[in-house]
């Protein structure tokens, strides 16, 4: 597959990407990073550790993790239903899928105060029932859960296409009840498929900002989430608080979607393997 | 025989709707009512309002800018997005891992974080700012650079992630079939690999124009604003709001979704299309 | 080894889920407790006093527990003046709102959640002042000494966006107010059109259009543009966190006046009521006040206002929103849709 020996061009294309991605991606990552530790290690250290640092930290995992779980089991349902059945307005469907890619967060914001607001469609309904949705934590999710939807379906989407259905046939003719099938066949399959739109969401989710900012009103403790934090810290010229919080989310984030990444690679070395056992 | 065929039938259609039922409600919910939402409020006062709205001198300005600066955002992170997954794909060299987690990156960083990032390092004050500015005369932020710029920060995963699953599972057995034929590496490219890769390139660049028409977070910081010069529409959306123009902001947001919602159908209809002459 | 770990991480997120889940409704049941001891007061203000606030309620918390033996916690929410304006009126329950323009508490009584007087008093609700300055970078370079030298060629101005900031609304009104004063040298008094073309000169120059009236300083704290048109306070308070820029006074400008309300629809259903008109009187007290004057925020204590003429130097031609003719007027006048201000960007960017 590879030929040990490059060729030039090859070298120049690797060279390329190398640069465009240190120009595009690392080096404002890097002024990031030094820009954090301009005061020192300590100021940096101190910052990292400040109580409100880790109330807004915690609200954002809070809201982040229930996205997560809502989406992971109705992005799958969705993929399931997308993939495997037909019916009218398909392509519709899938182009409303990814328009929380399109709607800018400002608008996702406007919306959800246009149905939960005081004058909001919604408004009776959620008094009745007394809850707070807008400028609260229910508001702040459900925005979050907005602009993360794409994710899960994306990702699961394709994997369920390719579902291999000689090996589900196979162990369908050999007498494998419909649970082992799923169980040992589909299953690991689709495993991978889901830690990756998790990760993605988690990810997506734990980054949301101007969405949040508009419904969510900014109240400091009670709807700050860690990007909010981010933002005050910067309006209050508190800019190492600001990078070393952009830092600790983003090395998060990074992290769980590598972990994933890792863990789609190990499922696809032992697919091959697979596939080649089942050939020879 | 009959009996459990027919009992099958009932069954499979009974679990189907089981699925389908939970998976339309859900993004009814999630979709279609804040579509609706928006709808109803754009449309309020009629559709000539809405359009008067939209070809206001400021506003039409601001769609123009996030439409051409998304375009051609689109067409250097079509490039770059498919050397990117070509090189991480069918190369080995040191630090690829590195590279293949850093792509992701965009994604995970606040769009807030982003805009902050780039004016530290382009700003004027700033040693790359000030080294554009004087050598090429080039003003990146504050000017239509800055906010393509970090369009091609946001949206870079996504030509790249869409294209590498394609290329990974890509029969190998043509292209080394060319190779042995005494093809050259480049008419390999062109010929056997290009082709297949159309429809995932094309596929992440529309889904990448769709995401930078909505941007409004990374671009607000870096992007100066100014209405009729370098106002983007999301920015004049937030101002449309935060005037009480909110029927200028529903009908602004509209027009986008349309804008997004055309790209993404024609990407998809692109697909079927080609997958019916293949 | 990997089976441990794909049934491990499940586990772990589910119970920190649970965990999370069961935070939620604690600090849930916590909040809505308004006992005898203890009660929460939640104030909506515009972003520029953030600094002195954090400084007044405690201040406040102690002089509370002293008087009553009742604890009252702060929750606070710093946005732009129409942002916090408009979260309130769209369901925010602030029980006190300190905001930088009238029209914005305005909106509020409009929409019905204000329903006493809230003009009325000695002060007519206004609680600090501010006025429509210049931040200079260090030593002048460009000396700029007012009004006349923004329309210099060249120059680059940093001022918000009148649609997203009224920070950016008062640097317009002074402007053009001064124009129209024949404040301006070579600019007749009284006509609009010169006024309407020096407006236009102005917005030339202008480089960056943040969409706050902080966001602007800070911008200009990068290095970016010559001149940041901005709240007096906002120059002081910079200086003051160690920026080596100058404030520049011009000789005729604008007046701010800052207003403060009491929220009656939030504290009749929060019960705070009492906590919450204490608090407002809190601020008009020689302390208070003291404490917004070193922020950089002129008062409207005439004994502290005194006390501090250094600092906020008179102003030799100071109007206010009334040469206009009030809010309304200015409102559909100058920011409508049709007004002088798009009329003005239309004219500037048109012609490039």
């Amino acid at each position: 597959m590879n030929l040990k020996r490059k060729s030039i061009g090859a070298w120049l294309l690797i060279l390329a990407v190398v640069f465009y991605m240190g120009f595009l991606i690392l080096a404002p990552i890097i002024s990031l990073i030094r820009g954090a530790f301009e005061e020192g290690l300590a100021a940096a250290w101190e910052s990292i550790t400040s109580p409100v640092l880790l109330e807004a930290l915690i609200l954002s995992l809070k809201i982040a993790l229930l996205v997560v779980l809502v989406h992971a089991i109705f992005g799958s349902l969705v993929a399931w239903v997308m993939v495997r059945h037909h019916f009218p307005g398909k392509s519709l469907f899938n182009g409303l899928i990814n328009i929380p890619f399109a709607i800018s967060p400002v608008v996702v914001g406007y919306m959800l105060l246009l149905l939960f607001g005081r004058n909001g469609l919604l408004y009776p309904l959620i008094e009745k029932l007394d809850i707070q949705v807008a400028f609260a934590v229910p508001g702040m999710f459900l925005a979050t859960l907005f602009v993360s939807l794409p994710f899960m379906i994306r990702e699961m989407v394709p994997v369920i296409a390719n579902l291999d259905r000689a090996q589900k046939l196979a162990a369908a003719t050999l007498g494998a009840s419909q649970w082992t099938v799923f169980w040992r066949v589909i299953f690991p399959q689709l495993r991978s498929a889901l830690i990756y739109g998790i990760s993605l969401t988690l990810a997506r989710a734990l980054g949301e900002f101007g969405a949040i900012l508009v419904v969510g009103g900014g109240v400091q403790g009670r709807t700050e989430t860690t990007t909010l934090y981010i933002f005050r810290c910067i309006e209050e010229r508190q800019n190492i608080e600001a990078y070393t919080a952009s830092i600790l989310l983003g090395a998060f984030s990074v992290l769980i979607v590598s972990f994933a990444d890792g863990i789609k690679r190990a499922q696809k070395r032992k697919q091959t393997m697979a596939s080649i056992d089942v050939r020879i | 025989m009959e009996r459990s065929l027919a009992h099958k039938a009932l069954k499979a259609g009974w679990t189907q709707w089981m699925t389908r039922l939970p998976s339309f409600l859900y993004l009814g919910l999630m979709i279609i009512v804040p579509l609706m939402v928006i709808l109803q409020d754009g449309f309020r006062e009629g559709i000539g309002e809405l359009i008067h709205q939209i070809t206001l001198p400021i506003a039409r300005h601001a769609i123009l800018l996030t439409v051409w600066t998304s375009a051609l955002m689109t067409v250097i992170n079509a490039i770059m997005g498919l050397m990117t997954a070509y090189v991480l794909v069918r190369y080995n060299f040191p630090g690829k891992r590195l590279l293949n987690a850093l792509i992701d990156l965009p994604l995970s960083i606040p769009t807030l974080v982003t805009g902050v990032m780039l004016v530290m390092l382009y700003g004027p004050q700033e040693t790359m700012g000030a080294f554009l500015s004087e050598t090429f005369g080039l003003q990146v932020i504050f000017a239509p650079p800055g906010i393509i710029l970090s369009l091609l920060f946001i949206s870079f995963p996504f030509v790249v992630r869409t294209i590498q699953p394609v290329l990974e599972d890509l029969d190998l057995t043509q292209e080394n079939a060319a190779v042995t034929l005494g093809a050259s590496p480049w008419t390999t490219f062109r010929k056997v690999v290009l082709p297949a890769l159309v429809m995932p390139t094309l596929s992440g660049s529309l889904l990448s124009f769709s995401r930078a028409v909505g941007e409004f977070g990374a671009v607000v910081v870096v992007a100066g604003n100014i209405p009729l010069k370098t106002q983007t529409a999301a920015v004049y959306v937030l101002g449309a709001v935060e005037s009480e123009n909110r029927l200028g902001a529903s009908a602004i947001s509209i027009l986008l979704i349309a804008i997004s919602l055309l790209v993404l159908i024609a990407a998809n209809t692109l697909e079927r299309h080609w997958g019916a002459h293949r | 080894m990997k089976k441990t770990i794909y049934i491990l991480l499940p586990v772990i997120l589910i119970a920190m889920l649970l965990t999370a889940c069961s935070g939620t409704s604690q600090t849930q049941a916590e909040e809505e407790t308004t006992t005898e001891d203890e009660i929460n007061l939640i104030l909506g203000a515009y972003t520029t006093p953030r600094e002195a606030y954090g400084e007044i309620i405690p201040l406040f918390q102690e002089y509370w527990l002293e008087e009553t033996g009742q604890k009252v916690t702060f929750e606070e929410s710093y946005l732009g003046s129409g942002a916090q304006s408009r979260a309130v009126v769209e369901g925010f329950e602030a029980d006190v709102v300190a905001l930088s323009l009238e029209a914005d508490v305005i909106r509020i009584k409009e929409a019905g959640l204000i329903t006493h007087d809230w003009k009325e008093g000695e002060h007519q609700g206004i609680i600090t002042t501010s006025i429509v300055s210049f931040a200079v970078r260090e030593g002048n370079p460009k000396n700029i000494q007012d009004w006349d030298n923004l329309v210099q060629d060249g120059l680059e101005i940093l001022t918000p966006n009148p649609n997203t900031s009224g920070g950016a609304m008062w640097n317009i009104l002074a402007l053009y107010g001064a124009t129209l004063r024949g404040q301006i040298e070579e600019v007749p008094a009284d006509d609009p059109d010169a006024a309407f073309e020096f407006l236009c000169q102005m917005l030339s120059n202008v480089s960056v259009m943040d969409k706050a009236a902080r966001d602007s300083v800070l911008n200009f704290e990068m290095g970016i543009g010559d001149l940041a048109i901005t709240y007096e306070n906002e120059v002081l308070v910079g200086r003051q966190s160690g920026n080596t820029y100058e404030l520049i006074i011009p000789t005729s400008t604008i007046l701010i006046q800052n207003p403060i309300a009491v929220v009656d629809a939030s504290v009749d259903e929060h019960g705070t009521r009492e906590v919450a008109e204490a608090f407002v009187a809190f601020l008009y007290s020689t302390e208070a006040q003291e404490i917004y004057a070193e922020h950089g925020l002129r008062v409207v204590n005439a004994e502290v206002a005194a006390a501090h003429t250094d600092t906020y130097p008179e102003v030799t031609d100071l109007f206010t929103v009334e040469y206009f003719g009030g809010w309304d007027t200015i409102m559909t006048d100058i920011f409508g849709e049709e007004g002088i201000y798009n009329q003005a960007i239309l004219q500037v960017q048109g012609g490039e």
